[in-house]
């Protein structure tokens, strides 16, 4: 990973956070922690290009094979983190900060098209267009042919947008919240429409959320191979997936080449976003919510249609086959629930583990930026572009390999580690979200009123962080509920969650099963969303 | 589980046991199918009472025949569940770090097998259990067997075209009649079979020809047999090249689909058997209980289960298909070479790539 260009570094004349006050210890110490936490992310990169080497990849078979699939890959991440971009902001702005009617609700719904493994949101919008189809009927209704064939580019990207976009609504969601909503007043009394001030003011101020959030997308793109495999778009990931026993020099080339790809766009990323800082004001609570007026109609037709497409017509198909196997008794919710419940726990597991092992990277980042935290954040945020099916491999050959690892190899420990190797990625950007609403004056003046270091985390940092923290552990949440390569693959002998079942179900064609499962998913997500997230998502420091 | 070197040095002495054990009734093992009864009365020579499989098989097509086997014999199988491929590679890499984890090895695709062949990954199976099926649906070394067969055959949409129209031969796909209209799945390991045994009746050029034919007729690409059917369902495509029984199984969801399976004439290369195999992994010490499971697979119960609840071809010899399969003759069906598969994967998948039909 030493491609990873360090991020500009803070202006010389303008300390950075409460810098001064820092001792040389600490400041080694946490390049020590940064620098080794970024090398344990930075292991199955590692391996790819360790086996690359080790195979004597033919460069002219690379060349050859490589460069049309890549190209196609990058047209469908520009394609999908650029939508998703602009559609995870608009419904952030308006589930937080306006009038929205039913906004608390929307604030669930509109996470949830995140928590459909891909494979099956494509093989379910395909479902949709068939006739007898949800879409197939309602184009029908409406006097228009459905297309006859669902494929290709433009499918993949609006299938990709409608399940990718919430990477982005959650992180800028969190943001907002913490953001001042003061000086968007001020520009809309100086007579800004909410538009304007929205775009102009507040739009800057979340540049760093927008842009990991859709970093996050982008990366997901390059390593998604189920729905794009399903819609006939043939990508990079094709090539290492349909390579990797029969040519595996050439599947390990086609890693390495998407691994490269991903790290350079992190680092580009990285230096368009500019150093993070914390706010220098305080700020804690939105001011009085915009008020929409008539505009709360298409708004909330805007929101309509999102969920429609990313989840009533998912829902829809996956309710059609659940039902033919509820109908004649071939399956039944009681199949579920044990799956339900390790899902959950692994889930939930990882998504503590992530946002813990993340935060001391995050802080550094945010308050003291040096080239260890930053290359070790590169390397966290480049785990979530290599497949998981790749990770899973890298970890499987060191446990088998390293005699001290031996014992962990097919144990939940590795499956973890493998998830927060993955998904670390998401709890690390709203993780520097969440340190960044920690107002340095407000650190600086509550270490004159109170000496502990850790009743201060407690009572003055947790509060404002908890928005972020809970956005990123959340994400890393949803996304290990669906996880399937590495699980499949890391797994212990006879640990099943709900995405093994519903792939099990869904290669052989067993919708029925595949459609109960999926409902139960969504329906789990959902769950854990609203009670573990969303719940506590309010600032409630004093 | 790790487990240390004395054992697999025992291992091919427990062999020897098996056999010893089985041998008796190695002549006629399909009228009794008794090497599991017989290993069943007695506890396994290796003390061992669970068997551990990486299965590419689906959970939903094999689990409840592995529960039966628990039931009858007092074994306990752990299953890992996964692609064939996956779990192959993942085999080697145990057995590349002196680790064995896996005792049998079942796969969806003969490729997989084949690959783990190549590598020096499998050991060779007793002959009671070889014997359990003709010699054209196993190893000519001995390293593995196959318990389920599927024919390719082309899945097509009455409503689109009349069943009269289907050509006799893989090759008529090929003609201007089909532009458009022909599903297939050229990553998928079974289309790759069917070419690799193509290259061997037919030969690589025509082979090629045939490829790049096809290519040129415009076919849609998916991503398995199961997109396939579903395709040809709903009248995406008319015709698409599958295994027969993905159709039965769709039915079995949604009786009111359309579909219906034509098969290609018997020696044609369209209309070949691809056979899901087993296999014990190398340097295992259970061996004997990973014959015991794979004798089962091709015993009555388990030859029965795949013939009737997932609609495939029992391989052990005298077994019959489902009523609504119809029969085929191993010896009229052409066979993959499936020894020539492992190393002949890579250039069968660069063929079709070249043919411009990935993508």
């Amino acid at each position: 990973m030493a491609l990873i260009l360090p991020p500009l570094a803070p202006a010389a004349d303008e300390p950075v956070g409460d810098a001064p006050r820092v001792d040389r210890r600490v400041y080694l110490a946490e390049r020590v922690v940064g620098a080794a936490i970024g090398a344990v992310f930075a292991l199955p990169a590692g391996f790819v290009l360790w086996r690359t080497f080790r195979l004597h990849a033919s460069l002219s078979d690379a060349l050859d094979q490589i460069p049309a699939p890549l190209w196609r890959t990058v047209q469908l991440a520009v394609l999908v983190s650029v939508s998703a971009a602009v559609i995870g902001t608009a419904l952030a702005w308006l589930t937080v900060r306006t009038d929205l009617p039913m906004r608390r609700v929307w604030r669930v719904v509109l996470v949830l098209p995140l928590v459909l493994p891909s494979f099956v949101g494509a093989a379910a919008f395909i479902t949709g267009l068939a006739p007898g189809g949800i879409i197939h009927d309602a184009l029908g209704a409406v006097g228009v042919a459905p297309p006859r064939r669902f494929r290709g580019l433009g499918a993949s990207w609006l299938v990709l947008t409608a399940f990718t976009y919430p990477y982005v609504l959650l992180p800028v969601s969190a943001r907002l919240v913490t953001v001042r909503s003061s000086m968007e007043e001020s520009a809309r009394l100086l007579g800004m429409t909410a538009t304007q001030a929205f775009l102009r003011v507040t739009v800057p101020q979340l540049r760093p959320a927008i842009l990991g959030g859709s970093l996050l997308v982008f990366l997901y793109t390059l390593s998604e191979f189920g729905a794009v495999q399903l819609l006939g778009y043939d990508t990079l990931t094709r090539v290492i997936y349909a390579t990797r026993q029969v040519d595996r020099s050439l599947s390990f080339s086609a890693a390495s080449v998407l691994l490269v790809f991903a790290v350079v766009v992190v680092a580009f990323e990285r230096r368009m976003r500019g150093p993070a800082r914390p706010d220098p004001g305080a700020a804690r609570r939105s001011g009085t919510p915009v008020a929409l007026g008539w505009v709360a109609i298409p708004a909330t037709l805007a929101c309509l249609a999102v969920a429609a497409v990313g989840l009533l017509v998912p829902i829809a198909s996956l309710a059609t086959w659940a039902r033919r196997g509820l109908a004649d008794g071939r399956v039944g919710l009681g199949d579920y629930l044990d799956p339900a419940i390790s899902t959950a726990g692994v889930a939930i597991m990882a998504a503590v583990v992530a946002v813990v092992v993340v935060a001391p990277i995050a802080v550094t980042t945010t308050r003291r930026p040096n080239v260890a935290s930053s290359v070790a954040a590169g390397a966290v945020v480049g785990g979530f572009a290599i497949p998981g099916l790749v990770i899973a491999l890298a970890l499987a050959v060191l446990a088998l390999n390293t005699p001290t690892l031996g014992s962990l190899y097919q144990t939940m420990a590795l499956l973890i580690i493998a998830y927060v190797i993955h998904f670390g990625s998401q709890a690390l950007a709203s993780t520097e979200q969440a340190v960044r609403a920690v107002p340095t004056k407000l650190r600086e003046s509550s270490r004159l009123l109170d000496d502990s270091s850790i009743r201060r985390f407690f009572r003055i940092d947790l509060p404002l962080m908890r928005p972020g923290l809970l956005a990123g552990g959340g994400l890393v949440m949803l996304a290990t509920l669906k996880e399937l390569p590495a699980t499949l693959l890391l797994a212990p002998i006879g640990f099943s969650t709900l995405a093994t079942e519903i792939w099990a179900s869904f290669e052989e064609g067993f919708y029925a099963a595949t459609g109960l499962a999926s409902l139960v998913l969504i329906a789990l997500s959902a769950l854990l969303t609203w009670l573990l997230v969303l719940r506590h998502s309010e600032v409630t420091g004093r | 589980m790790s487990r240390t070197l004395p054992a697999r040095a025992a291992c091919a002495g427990l062999l020897a046991l098996v056999l010893a054990a089985c041998g008796s009734d190695g002549d006629e093992p399909a009228a009794t199918g008794d090497p599991v009864t017989a290993a069943t009365a007695e506890p396994a020579a290796s003390g061992a009472t669970s068997v551990t499989i990486y299965s590419g098989r689906n959970e939903e097509l094999i689990q409840p025949i592995l529960d039966s086997f628990s039931e009858a014999t007092g074994i306990e199988v752990r299953a890992k569940y996964g692609d064939s491929a996956d779990l192959a590679l993942l085999i080697d890499e145990e057995a590349a770090a002196g680790r064995v984890e896996a005792d049998v090895f079942l796969s969806q695709s003969p490729g997989s097998i084949g690959f783990l062949d190549d590598l020096g990954r499998l050991a060779p199976l007793p002959a009671d259990v070889l014997e359990l099926v003709p010699e054209a649906v196993r190893d000519d070394d001995g390293r593995w067997v196959g318990f389920s067969g599927r024919q390719r055959v082309l899945v097509y949409n009455p409503e689109l075209v009349a069943a009269d129209e289907l050509p006799d031969s893989v090759f008529g796909l090929t003609d201007e009649r089909w532009r458009g209209q022909i599903g297939v799945a050229p990553s998928n390991g079974s289309f790759q079979d069917f070419v690799t045994s193509m290259r061997a009746t037919e030969g690589d050029d025509d082979t090629k020809r045939f490829l790049e034919a096809l290519a040129a007729n415009d076919p849609v690409s998916y991503p398995k047999n199961s997109a396939i059917v579903a395709a040809v369902a709903r009248g995406e495509v008319a015709v698409g090249l599958v295994n027969h029984y993905y159709n039965y199984r769709a039915l079995e969801e949604d009786p009111s689909i359309p579909s219906l399976n034509h098969q290609f004439a018997p020696d044609d290369p369209g209309s070949i058997l691809i056979v899901t195999g087993a296999a014990i992994v190398e340097g295992t010490d259970r061996a004997d209980v990973a014959a015991q499971l794979i004798a089962f697979l091709l015993g009555p119960e388990g030859q029965q289960y795949f013939a009737t609840e997932t609609f495939e071809y029992p391989l052990a010899a005298g077994r019959q298909p489902a009523p609504q399969i119809p029969p085929i003759d191993f010896a009229d069906v052409g066979g993959i070479d499936f020894d020539q598969l492992g190393g002949g994967l890579g250039s069968t998948r660069e063929m079709i790539a070249d043919a411009g039909l990935e993508g």
